[in-house]
């Protein structure tokens, strides 16, 4: 059973990923569907520096926590030199990336326009501040972390289309746009999703290594659950494209809540992929 | 199905990688161990740099209070703690530290004093 800080990391860590990666992926899918995600910059801009807000907010938390783990007692979260120890290692490394990334995006979020890209790219620094930590950094290892980035950026990527999609398709004035905006995100994902998928298998094979690893180990088997929680949400995306998008294109007035439903259920098995994965990078070791 | 299959065996051939934070080596007095006499100090061993950050001795559940670490300067692989003898009975030390990988490390271990 988790102790009380290995809780902590656990909700933090799922807050983090949730806020780097809905914020990063919101200015992306902006900036990759302009024509598409036209009169929502306002939008786009409020959510994601709300999540980024959230980002930041996680980031410090995070930090401060292991202090905390590592004197057993609250008053490792504030104390300097605990703090100035964990600053030279890698999470100081990566909290360091990950302040400046989220800045950078806030800074672009906040003027907005031609600045998104800036935003945009404010947001991969962050998201490349978690190829700096845990497994994947080594200094030989370099493609490993490339793998690990393109895990993030797709993921991110798929993340921010849900709040603009749902938002579209809820409203009966806006149901053209959500159509076109789900096509053209379909045809997208259907050349970016393989990637994520790659690259999670690559991950797994290095991380587990092994089949008995992956049903007798509680790293494989939280991962195992990861991956099922990963099948349902590309079935569900799955559904949208070839069935409820096309008929929203077919102008079906009835398909727009059913796609904000679908959503909502992408958003539930987002969640689970990212709990699982704070649990595993929190509490449990890679099997070895 | 055929992929996962395939998938499976890529991973059985594979085989294990390695990844590995600090790892407790050894300490002394063991874990486990029965000793007669009162140690002066106790010895912690890791296979890679380890900065402790805190160390506690609980004694015949009766007594609990850390252990002094000193100062310390860097990350490395033994620590040698000055032991406060509190006489016959079973010792356990709790301690805390930072793997140069920045990874939080915690373990415990105990012996007996005849």
């Amino acid at each position: 059973m988790p102790d009380v800080w290995e809780l902590a990391a656990i909700a933090t860590k799922f807050l983090l990923y949730l806020g780097v990666l809905t914020s990063g992926g919101l200015v992306l899918c902006h900036q990759a569907f302009p024509d598409q995600m036209s009169g929502l910059e306002r939008f786009v801009r409020a959510w994601a520096a709300g999540f980024g807000a959230l980002a930041v907010a996680m980031s410090v938390l995070a930090f401060s926590l292991r202090g905390g783990v590592l004197m057993d007692d609250v008053s490792g979260m504030t104390d300097p030199s605990i703090l100035a120890l964990l600053w030279e290692t890698p999470p100081g490394d990566a909290l360091l990336l990950r302040l400046l990334g989220l800045g950078v995006m806030l800074v672009g979020l906040a003027v907005g326009g031609l600045w998104l890209w800036v935003a945009a790219f404010g947001s991969a620094l962050a998201i490349w501040s978690f190829c700096e930590i845990g497994h994947v950094a080594s200094k030989d290892r370099l493609w490993f972390q490339a793998v690990l980035f393109t895990h993030l950026i797709v993921a991110a990527f798929w993340l921010g289309i849900f709040l603009p999609l749902q938002r579209l398709s809820r409203s009966s004035g806006t149901l053209a746009q959500a159509a076109d905006l789900g096509h053209r995100f379909g045809q997208i994902a259907s050349f970016t999703v393989p990637f994520l998928v790659v690259a999670g298998v690559i991950m797994t094979w290095r991380l587990v290594g092994s089949v008995s690893a992956m049903v007798g180990t509680s790293y494989g088997l939280m991962l195992l659950t990861k991956i099922g929680a990963v099948a349902v949400l590309l079935a569900l995306g799955a559904f949208n494209k070839v069935r409820l998008v096309p008929a929203l294109r077919d102008g079906d007035p009835t398909v727009g809540p059913r796609l904000a439903k679908s959503i909502s259920l992408e958003w539930f098995c987002v969640w689970v992929i990212l709990l699982a994965t704070a649990i595993f990078t929190s509490v449990l070791a890679v099997p070895t | 199905m055929r992929y996962k299959i395939g998938l499976a065996i890529l991973m059985v051939l594979v085989g294990t990688s390695a990844f590995a934070h600090s790892k407790k080596e050894g300490m002394t007095p063991a874990d486990g161990a029965v000793v007669e006499t009162i140690p002066e100090s106790i010895e912690l061993r890791f296979n890679d740099g380890m900065r402790l950050t805190k160390v506690e001795m609980t004694h015949a559940d009766t007594y609990a209070g850390p252990l002094e670490i000193g100062a310390q300067s860097g990350f490395v692989k033994e620590f040698s703690l000055p032991f406060v003898p509190m006489g016959p009975g079973v010792y356990q030390i709790e301690w805390r530290g930072l793997g140069s990988d920045g990874h939080p490390m915690n373990g415990t271990f105990s012996f007996e004093v005849k």
